[in-house]
Formats: structure tokens, sequence, C-alpha cells
């Protein structure tokens, strides 16, 4: 069974000068219910561990009760680095395996969860293929350093599944080493544990700015069926 | 898998039949109900439409009959309360209850009006949120509707404006409940012989118009599984 880490950022930029921040909405919904609700529906994760904004946590916990999610739910406060939070977030998690995810990837459907779930590796991430050429450089002289082989390169995606035990040892190895990564499947492939990758999903992207909530409405609603 | 059909309205005109429909459904392809929960207000019409019903069940479908009055909202609540103690999940849910009691505009008293709303409008908005809020999953909510409520009908202004807003609240009810994978579909009935219509057009022959299991049978197809090609918000079912 598995401990579902559900990362929440979640809280946009002002509306307007002087007003409050607001949760993010996609579609009118607070953008965290699609990832709740998706979770939820999967029998194996028995778990869900959900980090909160400092000040957001009643807000949060109102939206947990009335979308009468029937996964248990710990909240844990966000820290202030992924790093910090997903430790944080471990701390709390009870089953042997993690799945890691985040509210800012909505189209997340239960199917993806139950994918990696049902994958025979311990540590599994969806990615994608690149469709496009990276260059390394160097941003100081913006000089053009070399190539890289784009076959051989994925775009990281989330949902992600891992074993608690690789997860913790991969984090304490961060720490040791004073070494920062943004997101776990690099972390714990370069800590030393097997991980492995499965096809994702182009829907599933991640949403950050205005024109990306438009673009997950524009899916969400079905937009892409006409 | 077995599913639970819940009708308010259930003891005459539309509601009746729905029942009726899914009663006699035999057929593997078509719906899975095994469990029909009928809601309607205290009434000699219920008793015997229930009987009836009974009677004619050749399935051995169980029939669950609450009666509470869907516009009092304290007895919604209770009823609710009720059902999921005692129902379990709620698969199809028709909202079929209706009221009027039409009358030009001077003439509208505002309780009147709270009333039209409270059983057109009140009650179905308080069904699915109150389900929800328990752990419902609904595959199937239909919301009966009318085509006064999609141009106003002069006489009828409580009436028209309640089938309105519930068109309307369909409509927002399908956009968000796509999460849970949960169809939402607003049927609008044109004339149909039922006694709401009797109040509405007391001189009309019944006999020349649309009948109550017209209806119903719209209703039992979009329940069946080529239902889910129906992709309507306002489905609007005339003769």
């Amino acid at each position: 069974m598995y401990s579902l880490l559900l990362l929440n950022g979640g809280i946009g930029a002002r509306a307007g000068a002087g007003q409050p921040k607001q949760l993010v909405k996609v579609n009118g919904l607070p953008i965290l219910v699609y990832s709740l609700v998706a979770a939820d529906a999967v029998d194996e994760i028995t778990q869900i561990i959900l980090n909160y904004p400092d000040g957001w946590r009643q807000q949060i916990e109102a939206i947990v009760s009335a979308y009468a999610i029937r996964t248990p739910v710990v909240y844990v406060r966000a820290g202030a680095t992924r790093h910090e939070s997903v430790r944080a977030m471990l701390d709390a998690a009870t089953e042997d395996d993690v799945v890691i995810h985040e509210t800012a990837r909505p189209l997340v459907t239960s199917a993806d969860f139950s994918t990696l779930v049902a994958s025979e590796h311990r540590n599994v991430s969806l990615m994608l293929e690149i469709p496009f050429t990276v260059a390394p450089v160097d941003p100081a002289t913006q000089r053009v350093t070399g190539y890289l082989e784009r076959s051989t390169l994925r775009n990281v995606q989330l949902p992600q599944k891992f074993s608690t035990a690789d997860l913790r040892d991969a984090h304490a190895f961060a720490e040791r080493e004073d070494r920062l990564f943004t997101e776990d499947a690099t972390l714990v492939a370069v800590a030393g544990h097997d991980v492995r990758f499965v096809p994702g999903s182009d829907r599933n992207i991640k949403v950050t700015t205005p024109t990306d909530i438009k673009l997950a409405t524009y899916l969400l609603t079905g937009g892409d069926e006409e | 898998m077995s599913k639970t059909l819940l009708v308010t309205g259930a003891s005459r005109g539309i509601g009746q039949e729905t029942v009726r429909r899914f009663l006699q459904d035999s057929s593997p392809e078509k719906g899975t109900v095994d469990k029909i929960v009928l809601v309607a207000r205290d009434s000699q019409d219920y008793t015997d439409a229930l009987a009836e019903l009974e009677a004619a069940n050749p399935r051995g479908v169980e029939l669950a009959a609450y009666r509470a009055d869907v516009g009092d909202r304290a007895a919604l609540l209770e009823l609710v309360d009720q059902l999921a103690e005692e129902q379990g999940n709620i698969d199809f849910l028709v909202n079929n209850a209706g009221y009027t009691n039409p009358v030009p505009l001077q003439q509208v008293d505002f309780t009147d009006f709270e009333r039209t709303m409270a059983v057109n409008l009140y009650a179905p908005f308080t069904l699915v949120q109150e389900l929800l809020h328990r752990g419902n999953h609904f595959d199937l909510i239909v919301n009966i509707a009318s085509t006064a409520g999609i141009t106003g009908r002069s006489g009828w202004l409580t009436y028209s404006a309640s089938k309105a807003a519930l068109i309307n609240m369909s409509e927002v009810m399908r956009e968000e409940l796509a999460i849970y994978g949960t169809r939402v579909v607003c049927i609008s009935p044109g004339r149909t012989a039922t006694a709401l219509r009797r109040v509405l057009a007391p001189t009309e022959d019944p006999t020349t118009i649309m009948q109550p299991g017209d209806v119903a049978a719209v209703i039992e197809m979009l329940a069946s599984p080529v239902g889910r090609y129906v992709d309507s918000a306002n489905l609007v079912v005339r003769q």
C-alpha cells in the first residue's frame, strides 16, 4: 500500500494591489481537488499527506472535507524548500511505499496512479520524450558548450513512486552532500538506487502561469475532443 | 454491477413511470438497477402507486419507499441522513419532484414563490450536495426541468423562473462533477400529461399530449450504456 505525498503550493499571485492571495482555481474548482479526487479513487493509496502553505491549513482542510475525500489525510506544513517539504511529508508516511504528486498537475488521472502502482519496479517516474532540442550552455558567457542526445533525455513528470526507505535514504544523501534537486526521480537515482520510467502523457501539464490555467481548462472540459 | 436508482416525486406522473420502466427492464445490456429508492410526500396516490409497482415487479427489484416533502429543507436533510445510513451509494438520481401554482406577477405570494424554488431548485441542489458530502459518487444525475424554463411563460412566473434556474444549475453540475465521471443531464419536457400539467393547463385534453411514460423512456435510455453517447446539457423532450 502507498502513502501519497501531495505537494500543494497552490497559492497564486495577488489578484490586485492590496488583495489577498487566492487558492489557484482551474475551471472554477480549487486546483488541489483534481489530484485529491483522482487519488481517492485508487484503492492502493491508503494515506494522503497533503502539505499546506503557512496560514492556509484551515482553507485546505475545508476543501478536503467538502469533497468528502475518503482516504485519511494528514496535513503537514510546507517547508522552505522542496527538499524540506518532502522530508517533512516523509516523516508522516506510514506505508512502505510512497507516491509523490503535485497539485499543480490537475490533469492527472486515477489511471496514472494505478500505472505506477502496477509497475514491478520499486522506484518509477512518469516521463515524456522531448520533442525539441535542448542545448547545454554557459549562461554567464552565453556560450553553447556542447550537444545533448535527446533520445537519451526525458521530460520528468509527476506522479512518481518510490520505496519509502529509498526516498528517505536519497534525501539523507542530498542533505549530507549539500546538493539540491528539483525533483525526486533524479535525486533517488543519483543517490544510487534503481529508478525506472514509464511513458507519461503530454496532457499531464504543470500549471504555473495564467496561460497554463487556460490550457488546463481547455483540456479538462474536453476542448481537445472536438 | 448492481445499481441503485433514486427518484423524487415518485408517487405519480414521470416519477412513477420512471420507476415502472426500471422494474420492467430485464435485458442485460440495459441498466442493471436492482434497487429503487422512491421519495414522495405521504398521500393516497403514493400508497396506491407503491402497491401497483410492488404488484408489477417481475425482476424482484428492491423497492425502498420514503415519505418526505423535498421542499421542506429540514425534512430533506433528515431524509439524506436516513438514505446514507440505509441505502448505500445512489448511482442514478432523478430529480423529478416539481411544484407549481401558476399566477400572474401581481398575484404571486412570495411564500409560494419560495416554495416553488424550494421544490424545483433547492431540493435537487440539496440532495446532490448532501449526498456528495457523504462520499456518494453518482453515475448519472437527471434533473427534470421544463420547456417553460427555456422561454418564460406569461402567468407562470415562479415555475418558469425555477426551471430556468434548474437548467442553468444542471450545466454547472455537469462541469463540476465531471471530476468523478458523473454525467449530468437536464431534461426539459414539453407538454406532458401529469397532475402538474393539469394545474398549468386545466382545460387541456391530456390524451392529446405527451405521456409521462414517454419521458420515462428517455430517462431509461440515458441510464443505459447508450446514454453515455447523449451529450446534451438540456435535452428537450416533446411531442
